[in-house]
């Protein structure tokens, strides 16, 4: 097991990282020069309203839109300069993927669909780790079903045995539970942070609900396309006074000091 | 609601161009039979105006014609393009001495002997002169006949002279005042052309020679008789006054004269029309023969119509929930799709008569450069438009209506929803019904099979197969699933998850992956049956000739018949042991119970003038030609007596029977000696060639195959020596028995070729089809996509992936439809044994290398598509709404 070391380099990082779409008077900068570190093996919740650019960033991070500038690194590796070739075998082999909606192909049972971005890289299933990652999610007894005889929760379970099934770098998260109810929602999150706690795994989760962004060990905020707070350790209650205090003041001016790397409470 | 509709359509264009495709390529298959159609009957009518251009033709007296107005209607159809054709009239001939009288009568300007002999004229390359499969005709040339022009040079006068009519001057290469080779009533001439006739229409390529008359008269009408007298009017006289003037004239003759009561006057105007409706008959089994392929295609363009409208409703259900949801009834729903399927169907139709017009240029311009001109009207009048459209928007609008109903029934709570499914029917109704359609059809062939020699097996053979073809079609979808399971294994094996995804996509729905097949299925159930059909005939063919013919050397004739002379010239050789000839005439036979025509003994029998009578060489039977006695005594021949052959002539006519022939020459009797079955012999009646010389002069005989064997063993040497002789008639090809059944065969795949070219269209769209549930099926699983890109697909993977999916949809489709058919095509050797096809053949190297082609089409029907789904961006993708 490779717990987070305090010391060590963040998992992925941006820096000046600017988006802009459309051009002329219709240009939009959904990201404004954002610098940022993702810890290694640590949770980090990314908030911010609609248009914030949240999501942005995060495509952005996972190789999945290309900046307008600017440097987005996963693992050492600098993915706004890769190809299209090589951005797959990023996203096949060191990236993992949970969406909102959508996350299985429906003809392939659960566990084609957790086994699948490894049948897709050819890369052997370690059957140890699958047993553990489904036990985890506890899905034991479903693995034989089609997506469509799963819950919404049950799904969602299934998408992140998958996004973890090939050990990657990071698992990227888009609103995981933004179409389940609290107690799905709870089994979901409690699942990524204990992929954290227990496997070292590293995971940048966006989301607008901030009892989501308080199973992170860090929420991010965003607002008009910049880094505008930033909070460890967070609680549903912190994370609501945050976001309240930013909609007082306006975005501009609480842009934080950039939070240390190394600022990592929890230790081994 | 119509603005909706039509919104709908613009929006969403890409997705119906394939649709429109179909249709337009269906419709343009209609659209160019009927201007084909219409081309081909202006040529031709063009043809017969200029080739009947007398005010009044006298003709023999048909005494069957008479004797079948007061009965059935059998006697009037016309046999126009049977081989009736092809031997000349059955009717008694004119004696020429009637001319006399004839042009003695008032108004009477010229008369003129009608004489169209089969002719040989070698071109200036030493080769026939020939354009596909026009005939070459000898003609009278009359100074006398108004009709025709003479162009150039002089007219032809004495044995030794010819003209040629314009289009065969051309084709032959030759020139006023040249010397030439041609084959006249089967003996070699040689010949100077003086000069060049023009008429008033084309002539499609025929190759037209004119003869001085006394010389056609001295080659073609030995015996003094011709087929019919043109009477030319003098000015002023109308048709009617020329031929009651001449009827007159020909009925003041002395009362002593038979031939007077012989013959009937009729006017050009009659014949004319006579003979455009005998065309217009043949061309109206073409154009039907045609319209049965046009309707296969428009069937299977059908499918894609349905599957097309059936993906894209299934995608905006929750429009038609919203519409509903804001007020719009069912039946607006229903109609705003319809009126959608009406434009697609539309716009499609008329692009299709636009092509259907284009195709018929074209095939005017390459037959045109053949040397085939054919009439330069515009060939398509408004009703046969109107009908293309109608028929066009007809299949879109009935395709689209059971989609449109399931749009229709939509209840407007699934709006709220997020994701609207449609649950599929179950298929119990359709695997019971498509069973019991299975089963029946099956029973019933089983039934035809058991008795092939009852009158129904036909019918049930056509109403089993139907049902059959149907069954396949309703139960694609129960079998879909399992059949790609099967297929998809290897590649499931082989390519993981490629393989998986791709049988994941086949068999997530199978009515969707049924209907893509199911268009290639019908066709590849014709292609299969044809295959079949085919290498049995061929099979059979080779069979028949081992057990029937015994010859060192077989002649044919790539004309109309092998020269006489040829036949007289290899007789003479010092090697040739024996040449039987085998010379065809068609007359009118009739049996002891019948007054007229061959009888009503099925299809077997061709109609009054069309009967086919064989001469054949005394002594031919037990020496090159072996057939099965059924009754009496082939030896019989020599006394005079004919022998039946059942295997053309069916049942009725038995050993002691007399039967009456009707020629040119008059009324026959000839008493039935011997009843055989042969499939060698194309005739109904067999006499010896002695026989049916006294009945038909030699020039109006056809000799179709001639047997030879030779003194020595040596056939190579033989052949050289026969070959040798014959080369002067130019037409005759000497083959060894091995030879002549591939010449066989080689017909047989001529024929192949026709029918694979026409159902190569229904294929075409079948194709597209798969296409178009391909790239429909990618913009629906845009998310998927993206999402298996997400996860690591490459671009490569993801293509590969559709492309399985291709082949598999092609592969099942190919591998029913080539089942159905070579099952349904493997009943007829048993059902038609006694009509030729006696030894079954399953060519599986043919069918192996079908399915291996489908695999090749699966692989180019998933280009496009794969393409464009390599194409999409991820990020676009996965948010796609």
């Amino acid at each position: 097991m490779t717990a987070s070391r305090p010391a060590a380099s963040p998992i992925a990082s941006a820096r000046g990282l600017v988006k802009v779409y459309g051009g002329g008077d219709t240009a939009v900068r959904a990201l404004d020069g954002v610098d940022v570190d993702f810890g290694r093996g640590r949770m980090t919740a990314i908030m911010g309203p609609s248009g914030s650019g949240k999501s942005t960033l995060m495509h952005c991070m996972a190789g999945l839109d290309r900046p307008t500038s600017g440097s987005a690194v996963v693992e050492g590796e600098e993915i706004g300069r890769m190809n299209e070739r090589q951005l797959t075998k990023l996203r096949r082999t060191r990236l993992g993927f949970i969406f909102q909606a959508f996350n299985l192909v429906p003809t392939l049972t659960a566990l084609e669909n957790i086994t699948l971005p490894l049948d897709i890289a050819r890369t052997p299933v370690d059957r140890a780790h699958l047993d553990a990652v489904v036990q985890a999610v506890g899905l034991t007894d479903r693995l034989g079903h089609k997506p469509g005889e799963l819950s919404g929760g049950q799904q969602q379970r299934v998408a992140c045995a998958r996004a973890l099934v090939a050990r990657p770098a990071v698992v990227f998260a888009d609103e995981p539970t933004g179409n389940l109810d609290s107690t799905s929602s709870g089994e979901v999150l409690g699942f990524l942070r204990r992929s954290v706690e227990d496997l070292g795994q590293s995971v940048v989760m966006v989301t607008h609900d901030p009892t989501a962004a308080s199973y992170a060990h860090r929420v991010l905020f965003l607002a008009d396309g910049r880094l505008v707070g930033d909070i460890a350790d967070p609680t549903p209650e912190t994370v609501l006074a945050t976001l309240g205090s930013l909609r007082r003041t306006g975005p501009r001016h609480a842009a934080p000091a950039e939070a240390s790397p190394s600022s990592s409470p929890t230790a081994s | 609601m119509l603005r909706v509709a039509l919104r709908g359509i613009r929006a969403h264009l890409v997705r119906f161009l394939l649709s429109l495709l179909a249709v337009a390529l269906g419709v343009a298959f209609v659209a160019g039979t009927f201007a084909l159609r219409s081309m081909l009957s202006g040529t031709f009518d063009g043809i017969v105006e200029a080739s009947t251009p007398a005010d009044a033709y006298v003709r023999g007296l048909d005494p069957a014609a008479d004797a079948s107005d007061d009965g059935d209607d059998g006697g009037t159809a016309a046999p126009a393009g049977g081989p009736g054709a092809a031997f000349g009239s059955a009717s008694p001939g004119v004696p020429l001495t009637l001319i006399e009288a004839a042009a003695a009568a008032d108004d009477v300007a010229a008369v003129i002997p009608v004489i169209q002999g089969s002719v040989v004229l070698v071109g200036a390359d030493g080769t026939a002169v020939a354009a596909g499969q026009a005939p070459s005709l000898a003609l009278v040339y009359s100074a006398d006949d108004p009709s025709i022009t003479l162009l150039a040079g002089s007219a032809p006068v004495g044995d030794g002279e010819i003209a040629l009519e314009s289009g065969a001057l051309a084709a032959s290469g030759l020139a006023p005042g040249d010397t030439t080779t041609v084959v006249l009533g089967g003996e070699i001439r040689e010949v100077t052309v003086t000069g060049e006739v023009g008429y008033s229409a084309s002539f499609a390529g025929a190759t037209l020679v004119l003869l001085p008359q006394d010389v056609a008269l001295a080659v073609y009408a030995p015996d003094g008789l011709v087929s019919q007298l043109a009477v030319f009017g003098a000015d002023g006289a109308t048709q009617d006054d020329v031929v009651a003037s001449v009827t007159r004239a020909l009925a003041g003759l002395d009362a002593g004269d038979a031939a007077a009561a012989g013959v009937e006057v009729v006017t050009g105007e009659d014949v004319v029309q006579e003979n455009k409706d005998a065309i217009g008959t043949v061309l109206g089994f073409i154009t039907t023969f045609l319209l049965v392929f046009a309707a296969i295609a428009l069937f299977v363009g059908a499918f894609i119509i349905s599957n097309t409208f059936a993906m894209s409703v299934r995608q905006r259900m929750r429009e038609f929930a919203l519409l509903r949801a804001v007020g719009a009834s069912p039946v607006q729903v229903f109609a705003s799709i319809l009126v959608q399927a009406a434009v697609v169907g539309l716009v499609g139709s008329a692009l299709g008569v636009a092509g259907g017009l284009g195709l018929v240029e074209l095939l005017r311009a390459v037959l045109g450069s053949m040397g085939m001109e054919l009439a330069g009207d515009v060939p398509l009048d408004a009703a046969s438009v109107g009908l293309s459209l109608g028929v066009g928007t007809l299949v879109s609008v009935v395709a689209a209506a059971i989609p449109a109903r399931r749009a229709a029934l939509v209840p407007p709570v699934e709006a709220m929803r997020d994701d609207v499914t449609t649950p599929e029917a179950p298929m119990h109704r359709r695997l019971v019904v498509g069973l019991v359609l299975a089963l029946g059809g099956a029973a019933a062939l089983a039934a035809a099979m058991l008795r092939p020699d009852s009158g129904r097996a036909g019918l049930l053979l056509g109403v089993g197969a139907g049902a059959v073809v149907v069954a396949m079609l309703a139960l694609a979808p129960a079998i879909a699933t399992a059949v790609v399971r099967v297929l998809a294994w290897p590649l499931v094996r082989a390519l993981p998850p490629m393989g998986r995804l791709a049988r994941g996509n086949v068999v997530r729905n199978p009515r969707r992956t049924a209907s893509t097949a199911g268009a290639l299925m019908i066709g590849m159930a014709l292609v299969g049956a044809a295959t079949v059909i085919a290498s049995t005939t061929q099979a059979s063919v080779a069979d028949v000739v081992a057990q029937e013919v015994d010859a060192d050397l077989v002649l044919r004739s790539a004309g109309a018949g092998i020269p006489a002379g040829a036949v007289t010239d290899v007789r003479a050789l010092d090697d040739v042991a024996t040449a039987d000839a085998f010379a065809f005439a068609a007359l009118a036979v009739a049996g002891p119970d019948e007054t007229g025509d061959g009888g009503d003994t099925g299809d077997a029998v061709a109609p009054a003038a069309g009967t086919i009578v064989v001469g054949a060489t005394p002594g031919t039977f037990g020496r090159t030609m072996t057939v099965t006695t059924v009754d009496g005594d082939l030896a019989t021949l020599a006394d005079g007596l004919a022998a039946v052959n059942q295997t053309v002539a069916g049942e009725d006519w038995r050993v002691g029977d007399t039967l009456r022939i009707t020629s040119s020459t008059g009324s026959h009797e000839v008493q039935v000696g011997a009843v055989v079955t042969s499939q060698g012999i194309g005739g109904s009646v067999v006499v010896d060639a002695d026989v049916l010389d006294t009945w038909e002069p030699p020039q109006a005989q056809v000799i179709d195959t001639v047997f030879v064997r030779g003194t020595t063993g040596d056939v190579e040497a033989l052949r050289t020596e026969v070959a040798a002789a014959v080369s002067p008639y130019i037409v005759v090809s000497v083959m060894t028995s091995d030879e002549f059944v591939s010449d066989l065969a080689a017909q047989v795949d001529q024929i192949l070729v026709i029918l694979y070219a026409l159902l190569g269209l229904s294929i075409v769209i079948a194709v597209l089809g798969i296409v178009n549930t391909l790239a429909l099926s990618v913009i629906e699983r845009t998310r998927e996509i993206g999402l298996l890109r997400a996860v690591g697909l490459g671009r490569l993977q993801l293509a590969a992936t559709i492309t399985i999916e291709s082949v598999l949809t092609a592969v099942f489709g190919t591998a029913i439809g080539l089942a159905v058919g070579v099952g349904l095509a493997s009943t007829l050797p048993t059902l038609f044994a006694d009509q030729g096809l006696s030894q079954l053949a399953i060519p599986w190297g043919s069918l192996l290398a079908m399915l291996a082609l489908a695999v090749v089409v699966g692989v180019l029907a998933a280009l496009w598509p794969g393409v464009r789904a390599a194409r999409l961006r991820v990020l676009d993708a996965v948010s796609y709404e």
